[in-house]
Parts: structure tokens; C-alpha cells; sequence
């Protein structure tokens, strides 16, 4: 989840709410209210003033700013939360977007408002752009469901329109460039068209944000116009809007940033948004807009949850420290989040909420009680006795990835084509060396080996681990199953050496097996075998064909043997 | 253990063997290296080991040395003691010539087998120079019938030597005559006798030695042995016999062994600590589905984690074939709208066939779930050790496949008390830490959340795992009506301070020396 940087100085000014009455927070006090918003603080520089704060929550947007955790701890600071007045007064003379047919089926919602009075400072419009790609990268998976445009208010002329346009019939100069382009230009050229350009692919027509003088805003979700889009220091008249194809989320999007403009001093004054049919809020949409509802906790079930007697009076005054909007009742609450989150699904949700507003160290641990019987699976019991048995035959057990390549598990061991070299391969493959996964061990022993030619001789090496085997039947596409792998690698390496071992190893497992002559790529002809059990084949042994020894580069003969566990107790 | 019993113990067989022969000897007696030899019945090679080790322990010191011209027989001279001299050959064939009355000339001598022109000349010149024998009209060679006191001595010399070489002085002044002129000169190589000058050493005992051998004389010397065999077990013949003492200081020799991989048995420690305190274990698929690795554990189709760049995706088959309906439509409706969980839901239309897509496992909790929707025990508590991958590139701190050790605790009294109590077991006895910090924390599948660190006795602080109760929104689709708490412990950074290793990837290296090498402190 995403981390941020803030400015200690502009942190504490939006604490404290006044740039006065600034007072210096230790870093200890920091990393202690920061529990409050989960986050952790990764770094700061005393030099600059910079800190690197790191969230958690990917279900509260509105912690991922400097002033979301400001407010945060604000509120546990001044017991509850000041309501923003832009969330209940009806402003009368309100600017419009409205928005033409055809764009419901591109990018359908928008919502947007208007903020004065705060002039933008070198920390703040850093703020403004990090808490917008931010939002935009994580929230709104890559601008997909959500994007942001931040413009100087005085260059748009109300209403601003939020249609679709030929690829050709728009132009303007994007941020980033020095001329003016059509909108397929700034898909084929400019960075961000390249970046993004994949959501609208498919689309005929392209969205498009003008005002009434028919000026171009912005290209959503792509980039806006350098002429109107273009913020900077000491503006203090803002258009902010959202974009998206979730009309919550557009919404949760807009609260948060006019709820942070607003931290800073502006006075937010709301847009109407006029849709061509109704949306699930309507036809006229005015933002920024409180979406959340009351929901009745029961204090009962709280404590359960929490196993503690808390009361209705503690767990409103929690919530309410906390910047819900609560009215206690008798063994229940109602408690209604504030206008910038939109993340109560759950009862447990409040739970949580209560908890870390009170804190996690007022709760007192207590074992759990019931008494419970343990044990280990059969599978890890008889893998465990094998592991022994090796360790006493005087094998030195190994641990490998399972993720590996295809030469390694099949080409090196003369298996491709074969039926024993089918493997689970990945699709999405980063790199040759991990993409696909082991169908048996031997492999993963041959990969210490080729390693360790300078290592004492003689070598004994096991391991038993997961394999992964294709099988067709089965409705995951292949079997996870338990496998014994060994090799013995010295001068004079013989296959007897390697079939005593197995001879032990089943006598003591309690196992009847008998060897069966096979033709297998990656033994010598007429010295492997099958290891079969009630008529079952569960492995192989054999000495190594000195084709594959060549192939890994290993300059010693090498007997070994590979046995299902899974297989042998089934 | 006095200083000469502890020299006595260190002394080599042969050592013992000269230092008894000093010992039975009249106090101060001196012996050279012959009469050693000689006494204590060692070959030369031995006897000059024994001196020279004795010598550096300064239990005998060096008496006197002599230079001493000692004759030994020549290549040469072994033939013409096995054959016989020239001079000798000479007057055997002027003897033979005589008997039967042949005519013999000092041609026909030089043009025998064997026989060297310049031997014939010289053995024909001292014969006749002898009286032995006589050169007549004609050049014919004549015997007197008088003996060759030189062919006599050569006789008697090339026996003696060739049994031992002896000193020069030890010769009659006649021999050494002979001795002389039949010896190796510069010049002359072809002699049977060489003249050596040898230098011998006599010994004495120092004080040290005289005690050491007194003591030993005392002791008894049993015979020394250096191995036990079956036969002196079976026979009783040990019980005569010393055995001689090791110097044990030495380095061992280098041995093969059997191990289990250090990684391998710090985990086996935590999963005994984890069925000791009454944990069942799980095992689950690496390949998983969508459903099962994500959907039932409420996170969102949509949800960031899930986007391509977190998860390998399987190539073939790529969707499962089958599937239980009623759990995944089940799962499905709670997260549209929550389907009586008490929750919202997601709010958005669910894709079953997303559900099926197969991955590579990316998190324990996979297993946790299945094991929710296989009537798990109620109380309960569950815990696997499951390899898991992530689609993530890999450094330092990084790997695609990794260990996580996590599980389920079922039960009526579970709740966010009883979840602290857990971690503080967990914190006491994985980590043995006293000192715990819980921390509010987010998973996509717990409400609420806690981090817990630990200050571990040798790490400090550091984050030890994480946990939560169960969503409703899990539990209930999954027809487990208790609270469960979810939690995972992050213990690679306490297995690789145990390992002494800084980078993840070598948990899993394939330098053999190195997985010899390390043991784990655990």
C-alpha cells in the first residue's frame, strides 16, 4: 500500500490548524499518533524535513495525504470532528458540468467543486499532485475507475460540458508537451497516452471536459490542458474534478479532496452535476456529496467481539473521537461515517475503529482456553521419518525452490517430449528461471551438485519436499504430492550403493517394494528401475545418464533415486 | 604425573628399545651407533629415527664422533667375489696350461671371456713379480708352482667384505697393502675395494635420559602396540600389552555427514512449538484457485492485490474444472451485497468464472480457508508450513518462492482479548520475547487487525507476525458460525539471523560447503 511523503513543518501547521500556533511534534509522539491511521513511519530527514510515511489501510483513501492523517489525529486531539459545511448546505448559485449522452458507455460519472481562499504553497501543491496519483494509481487502479484533474478556476467559463468527441475533432497543448494535439495524437504520442491509452482502447469516441467557451479542461483519464490544468504556487482559486466508472468512488474521491482543501482554508463551494438520465443518485448530482448512512451497532455484539465490558457511553465517545457522527442509544449506537470514507461493510468494522481508538494496549490479553489436541498430518508424519532414516543413512538434506525452468526440470534431464516431462508452467513468466514447476527432485539435487564439485567428496544428498504433477483428472489440472529425492555422487558411485538405501528405507517405513527394469531419458539403459508397491509404481532409482551429467556440467557419476511419499501411502 | 613419567608416555617403540639398552648398561656407559644397533637389534634406518628423536628430547646427548676410513667391496669387487679376480683367473689358466702342457701366451690370457687387456697385464706383472710366475722364450707364461700370497689375500678380503665393510685399521699391514692397491682410486674406477671415510657418533645418556631409562628398566616394558585387534580380545594378549598413547591434539580428519538442512530444522522447531501447544497441521495445493486463494477470503475482484503483477497465473489448464457451486455462489452473493453476513458486500458483480482462474498459491491463508470449509474441529486449532509465490522480482529480501507459517484458532471464547493472548504465546515461546507491542494493522480478511513485535532477546525489536479476527464475510459463506482468528508469523528474518545469512535467497543456496557449514542457533 502506498507511501507518501510529508512535510514535518506543513504536518504540523495542519495539526494544529493554525500556522501560528505551530508547535513541534517529537518523532516518538509522531510514530505513536500514526497508530491511529496504521501508519509507519519508514524515514525521515531532519535536513529537509521530509517524511516517509507508509499506509496500510487500502480501504481508507482518505489516510494517504498529509492531511487525511493530520485530521486523523486532529480529531482524537479535539474529541470529535468540525463538520464541513459543504456537505449540508444547499448552495443556491451553483456552476454546472453537464454531462452529454453516449459518455455512460466510456466513462460515465463525474463530480467536481469549486475551492477559494487557500493560496497553494511549494508544500501543498506537492501534496495536491501526490494525494492525485496516489488516489488515481491505487484507488482507482491505474485512473481505470478513477481519475483526478486539478485546473485555475478563473480560466473556465461555467458550465463545463463532459462528452464525447471524434479522436480528431479536439485539440489542445497537454501538460508536458509545448503545442497543440489532437486527442489520437496525444494517445500515440505523449507519455501518459502511451501510459493509460490501453483503458479507452476499443472506444470510437474519446472524452472530453470543455467549458462553455468550448475550451478543452482535460482528456479523462489521459492528461490535461497546460493552458487551464496547470497549478501552481500561489494560486488560490482551484476546479477540482473526478472522473470514473464507479460513481461511489468518484464521489468518495471528490469528498476527500475538497475535504483537504477545505484543512487548508478554502471555502468549498459545490458543482451540480446534470446527467442525461438518472443515475443510483439521481439526474442532478450535486458534489461534494455525504454518502454514508447510520447504522445501528449493538453494544453487546462489540464486546463480544472485543471481550470486554465497555459500555454504550465509551464505545460513542471512541467512535466519536474517532470522526464518526454518533448518537448513543440504550445497549446500541448509531454511528455514521464521515463524508470521506466509504469503508463500513461490517459491524466489525466500527469494531476495529473502537479498538484503535482507544487503543490496542487498553486491552488486557487473555489465553484462549479450550483445550485443543495436536498433531501433524500424515503425510509430514511419514516425510519426517524418511528424513531421519536419511539423515541416519548419512544423507545432508537440501531445500530448493519449486519455481524453476524448464530446462533445469525436464531439457537438462532429457525428459522433454517425454511422459515423465509434463509440468504446471506459469503464463504470466518474468523470467525463464522461474516459470514453471518441479514434476520431481532429482533436479533440485543436481542443481547443489553442478554447484559443488569442490565440496569433500563424497556427496550424499536428499531432500523431501512438493512437486507439482499434471494430471488431467484431477480438477485442479495437476496433483501436489510429497516427494523423496536422493543422490550418492562420488568416484565410484554404483547403483547398489543407492538400492541399499532404499532397501532401508522401506524396511524401515514397514513398505514391501520390488524393482521392475524401465527405460527412462535420464538413467542408463538397464541399470533404473521402478520402485513399485502393491503393484504401484512409486519412483524410480537409477544411475544418471552421462548425457544429463554432461548437460549439468557435473564431472562424477551420480546414483540416485526419487520416491513418492504421497503415492507410497495411499 | 610427574615430567619423566609424561616423556615416558610420549616415547616411540624404538626410542624405548635404544633408551633400555643404555639403561642395562654400567651407568655412563657410551655406545656408539654400531654397538646400539648391535644391543638393541634395530636396523640402521630405525636406529638413526630413534637417535635423532632422542637427540631433540635431549635424552641422550652426542659423546664423541669419529672419522673412520672403513673398505667395503665395489660393484666390482661383488662380481669377483662371486666369480673370481683377474690375477686369480690368470694363474688358474697358467696352471691349467702347465698341467696339460699347452703353450700359453699373454694374447691368448687377454683374449679369455671376461678378461680386460689391462687386468691381464696387471695380474701377469704382480705374479711375476711374486716368483709365482715366469715369461719364457716365446712369450710363454710358466708357473713356478710357488703360492700368490696377493691371489691368497684378494680371496680372503672379498669374502669378509663382501659380509660386512670393517675399518681400515682393523686390517693386517699386508691386507692393507693389498687393500690399497685393488682400491678405487681417481683415475681408476674399476677396483673391487672403495675406501670410505665414515663418521661415527658415540652416545651417552643425559641426566634426563639416565632417569628415564632407570624408570623404564623399573616399569617392565611390556610390548607396545598401537591398534586393539578382535585377537588380542579373544586371546587376553591385551592384557600384556601397552598400548601407545596419541598425541589427541591433532586436527580430525575430515568425515561425511548425515544433516538436516538448517533451514529446514529451525522450521521443524516451529512446528513442534506449534503442535505442542495444541495446533493441527494443514497441507494444501500449489496450485490453487482464484476462488479459494482469494475470492473466499472477501478479497474483491477488483482489489489491487489481485492484479497481475502479484500472482503467477497457471498456463494450462487455466481454469479449474470443477468446482463445489454452492460455496462459490455462496461467496459470490456475499460479495455483491453480503447475503446475510450482516455486511454490505462489495457492491459489484462477481465473476464465477475469475473464481476458477488457477494460480500459484500466494499466501498461506488458502489453505486456512479450505481447511473453514471442511467442517474444521470447533474448538480448534490449525496451522501449515506452506510454500507460497509471489510475482515479484527477486533481491535480496525477495524471493518467488517462500515459507509462510500460518493457521486458524476456532472457538466460542475467541474474541480481540483472546486473539492478544495467542500472539503473547506466540511471541513467548517462538520468539522467546517477554516484551510485546500490538500495532493496528490491515488484511483484506481480518476486522480487526493487529501487527504484533516482539523485542526478540538477541534481534530487539522487530515484527514477529500478524493476525485478526476473521471477516464475518469469510467465516459464515465458508459454514463456520464462531469467531476464527486468522494469524501468520513472519519468522525469516529470525531463521536468517539464526543462519548467519543476509540474503533470503540463501536459504535455499546451492553451495553445499556452506549448508555444511552452518548450524543453526536456534
Amino acid at each position: 500500500m502506498p507511501t507518501i511523503t510529508v512535510y514535518k513543518n506543513d504536518f504540523q501547521s495542519l495539526l494544529h490548524q493554525s500556522p501560528s500556533a505551530n508547535r513541534t511534534v517529537s518523532i516518538e509522539e509522531l510514530e505513536a499518533w500514526l497508530m491511529l491511521t496504521k501508519g509507519e513511519l519508514k524515514g525521515y530527514n531532519p535536513e529537509t524535513g521530509e517524511l516517509r510515511i507508509e499506509l496500510q489501510d487500502s480501504n481508507r483513501p482518505d489516510l494517504w495525504c498529509c492531511e487525511g492523517i493530520a485530521r486523523q489525529i486532529r480529531i482524537k486531539q479535539q474529541g470529535k470532528l468540525s463538520p464541513y459545511p459543504f456537505f449540508s448546505e444547499q448552495s443556491q448559485s451553483q456552476a454546472q458540468i453537464i454531462v452529454k449522452p453516449g459518455i455512460e458507455q466510456v466513462r460515465p460519472y463525474v463530480a467536481a467543486c469549486a475551492a477559494r481562499g487557500y493560496r497553494v504553497t511549494t508544500e501543498g501543491l506537492a501534496q495536491l499532485i501526490q494525494t492525485q496519483e496516489k488516489l488515481a494509481e491505487i484507488f482507482g487502479h491505474k485512473r481505470k475507475t478513477v481519475s483526478i484533474g486539478i485546473y485555475q478556476l478563473p480560466k473556465i467559463t461555467f458550465p463545463v460540458t463532459y462528452e464525447l468527441v471524434k479522436p480528431d475533432e479536439a485539440r489542445f497543448t497537454p501538460l508536458g508537451m509545448e503545442t497543440v494535439m489532437t486527442l489520437s495524437e496525444i494517445l500515440m504520442v505523449h507519455p501518459k497516452g502511451l501510459e493509460y491509452g490501453a483503458i479507452l482502447a476499443g472506444t470510437g469516441r474519446l472524452p472530453i471536459l470543455r467549458d462553455a467557451a468550448n475550451q478543452p479542461l482535460s482528456f479523462p483519464p489521459i492528461i490535461n490542458s497546460r493552458e487551464i490544468g496547470e497549478v501552481q504556487v500561489g494560486d488560490d482559486q482551484l476546479f477540482v474534478e473526478v472522473t470514473g466508472t464507479d460513481l461511489p468512488m468518484v464521489v468518495l474521491t471528490l469528498n476527500i479532496f475538497a475535504s483537504n482543501l477545505a484543512d487548508r482554508g478554502a471555502t468549498i463551494e459545490p458543482i451540480e452535476v446534470q446527467y442525461p438520465r438518472s443515475t443510483s443518485l439521481g439526474k442532478r448530482v450535486t458534489t461534494p456529496l455525504d454518502l454514508g448512512k447510520s447504522k445501528t451497532i449493538q453494544i453487546q455484539k462489540v464486546e463480544q467481539a472485543l471481550g470486554q465490558e465497555l459500555g454504550a457511553q465509551t464505545v460513542a465517545r471512541a467512535l466519536e473521537t474517532y470522526g464518526y457522527d454518533v448518537s448513543a442509544g440504550k445497549g446500541s449506537v448509531k454511528a455514521k461515517l464521515p463524508p470521506y470514507r466509504q469503508d463500513l461493510m461490517h459491524m466489525m468494522d466500527v469494531v476495529e475503529d473502537v479498538a484503535m481508538s482507544l487503543g490496542y494496549a487498553e486491552f488486557t490479553p487473555v489465553m484462549p482456553a479450550q483445550f485443543t489436541v495436536g498433531g501433524l498430518s500424515d503425510i509430514e508424519h511419514t516425510s519426517d521419518r524418511a528424513r531421519e532414516l536419511m539423515v541416519g543413512l548419512g544423507f545432508q538434506e537440501i531445500i530448493s525452490n519449486i519455481l524453476g525452468s524448464p530446462d533445469s526440470y525436464s531439457g537438462r534431464m532429457r525428459l522433454e517430449g517425454t511422459e515423465w516431462g509434463g509440468m504446471v508452467e506459469v503464463d504470466n513468466v518474468m523470467s525463464l528461471s522461474f516459470s514453471c514447476l518441479r514434476q520431481w527432485i532429482l533436479p533440485s539435487l543436481l542443481r547443489v551438485e553442478a554447484a559443488s564439485s569442490r565440496a569433500f567428496y563424497p556427496h550424499r544428498l536428499f531432500e523431501a519436499g512438493d512437486v507439482v504433477i499434471p494430471d488431467a483428472s484431477h480438477e485442479l489440472g495437476s496433483r501436489t504430492e510429497t516427494v523423496l529425492g536422493a543422490v550418492i555422487v562420488h568416484a565410484s558411485a554404483h547403483f547398489s550403493e543407492i538400492h541399499s538405501c532404499v532397501d532401508v528405507l522401506f524396511y524401515y517405513l514397514g513398505k514391501e517394494y520390488s524393482l521392475e527394469t524401465v527405460q527412462h531419458p535420464s538413467f542408463l539403459e538397464g541399470r533404473a528401475g521402478r520402485i513399485i508397491v502393491a503393484g504401484q509404481p512409486v519412483g524410480i532409482i537409477g544411475e544418471l545418464h552421462p548425457e544429463v551429467l554432461d548437460r549439468w556440467q557435473i564431472a562424477m557419476p551420480v546414483v540416485a533415486f526419487d520416491l513418492n511419499l504421497s503415492q507410497l501411502l495411499s | 604425573m610427574d615430567t619423566s613419567s609424561a616423556v615416558i608416555d610420549s616415547l616411540h617403540p624404538l626410542e624405548t628399545k635404544v633408551l633400555t639398552t643404555f639403561g642395562a648398561s654400567r651407568p655412563g656407559t657410551v655406545l656408539d651407533s654400531e654397538q646400539l644397533a648391535v644391543v638393541a637389534e634395530l636396523e640402521p634406518s630405525q636406529l638413526s629415527m630413534a637417535v635423532e628423536w632422542l637427540l631433540a628430547k635431549a635424552l641422550i646427548t652426542i659423546q664423541s664422533e669419529t672419522v673412520t676410513p672403513v673398505v667395503s667391496l665395489t660393484k666390482i669387487g661383488e662380481e669377483y667375489y662371486r666369480g673370481a679376480s683377474p690375477i686369480e683367473r690368470v694363474l688358474d689358466a697358467a696352471r691349467e696350461a702347465a698341467g696339460t702342457g699347452k703353450r700359453l701366451t699373454i694374447p691368448d690370457l687377454q683374449s679369455q671371456d671376461g678378461l680386460d687387456p689391462s687386468d691381464v697385464s696387471k695380474a701377469v706383472g704382480r705374479l711375476k713379480k711374486e716368483g709365482v710366475l715366469l715369461i719364457v722364450q716365446g712369450g710363454c707364461i710358466e708357473t713356478t708352482g710357488r703360492p700368490s700370497p696377493t691371489v691368497e689375500a684378494l680371496r680372503t678380503l672379498l669374502k669378509q667384505m663382501h659380509e660386512s665393510s670393517r675399518a681400515l685399521k682393523d686390517f693386517s699391514e699386508d691386507d692393507r697393502r693389498v687393500i690399497e692397491d685393488y682400491a678405487v682410486k681417481r683415475g681408476n674406477a674399476k677396483e673391487p675395494f672403495r675406501v670410505d671415510e665414515r663418521v661415527t657418533r658415540a652416545f651417552i645418556l643425559s641426566p634426563s635420559g639416565a632417569s628415564s631409562a632407570e624408570q623404564l628398566l623399573k616399569q617392565g616394558v611390556a610390548e607396545e602396540v598401537s591398534q586393539l585387534t578382535p585377537e588380542m580380545l579373544k586371546d587376553g594378549s591385551w592384557r600384556h600389552k601397552r598400548f601407545r598413547k596419541y598425541t589427541i591434539s591433532l586436527r580430525a580428519p575430515r568425515v561425511g555427514t548425515g544433516k538436516k538442512h538448517p533451514y529446514r530444522e529451525f522450521l521443524d522447531t516451529v512446528k513442534t512449538k506449534l503442535v505442542s501447544m495444541g495446533f493441527q497441521e494443514m497441507r494444501g495445493s500449489l496450485v490453487e484457485t482464484e476462488f479459494w486463494n482469494m475470492d473466499a477470503l472477501f478479497m474483491p475482484q477488483f482489489h489491487p492485490a489481485r492484479d497481475i503483477h502479484d500472482v503467477y497465473f497457471v498456463k494450462r489448464p487455466t481454469h479449474a474444472s470443477a468446482m463445489d457451486e454452492s460455496v462459490l455462489s455462496h461467496v459470490a452473493q456475499v460479495h455483491q451485497h453480503g447475503a446475510g453476513t450482516g455486511s454490505t458486500g462489495w457492491g459489484y458483480s462477481f465473476d464465477a468464472q475469475r473464481a476458477k482462474r488457477l494460480v500459484l498459491r500466494s499466501q498461506g491463508t488458502a489453505v486456512s480457508a479450505r481447511t473453514l470449509a471442511a467442517a474444521p474441529s470447533i474448538p480448534g486449532k490449525y496451522f501449515s508450513i506452506a510454500r507460497c509465490f509471489r510475482y515479484d522480482q527477486v533481491d535480496a529480501t525477495h524471493a518467488t518462492d517462500f515459507f509462510q507459517v500460518e493457521g486458524i484458532v476456532l472457538g466460542e471464547d475467541i474474541n480481540f482479548r483472546t486473539l492478544l493472548g495467542l500472539l503473547n504465546l506466540f511471541a513467548r515461546e517462538v520468539a522467546q520475547a517477554k516484551e510485546v507491542k500490538f500495532l493496528p494493522a490491515y488484511f483484506p480478511f481480518t476486522e480487526p487487525s493487529v501487527e504484533l513485535h516482539v523485542r526478540h532477546p538477541r534481534l530487539g525489536w522487530m515484527e514477529l507476525g500478524g493476525a485478526g479476527l476473521f471477516r464475518p464475510e469469510v467465516t459464515l459463506p465458508l459454514g463456520v458460525t464462531v469467531p476464527v482468528i486468522a494469524w501468520g508469523l513472519g519468522l525469516d528474518r529470525m531463521a536468517m539471523v539464526a543462519l548467519g545469512i543476509h540474503d533470503i535467497r540463501e536459504l535455499f543456496t546451492d553451495n553445499l560447503e556452506l549448508i555444511r557449514a552452518t548450524r543453526g542457533l536456534f
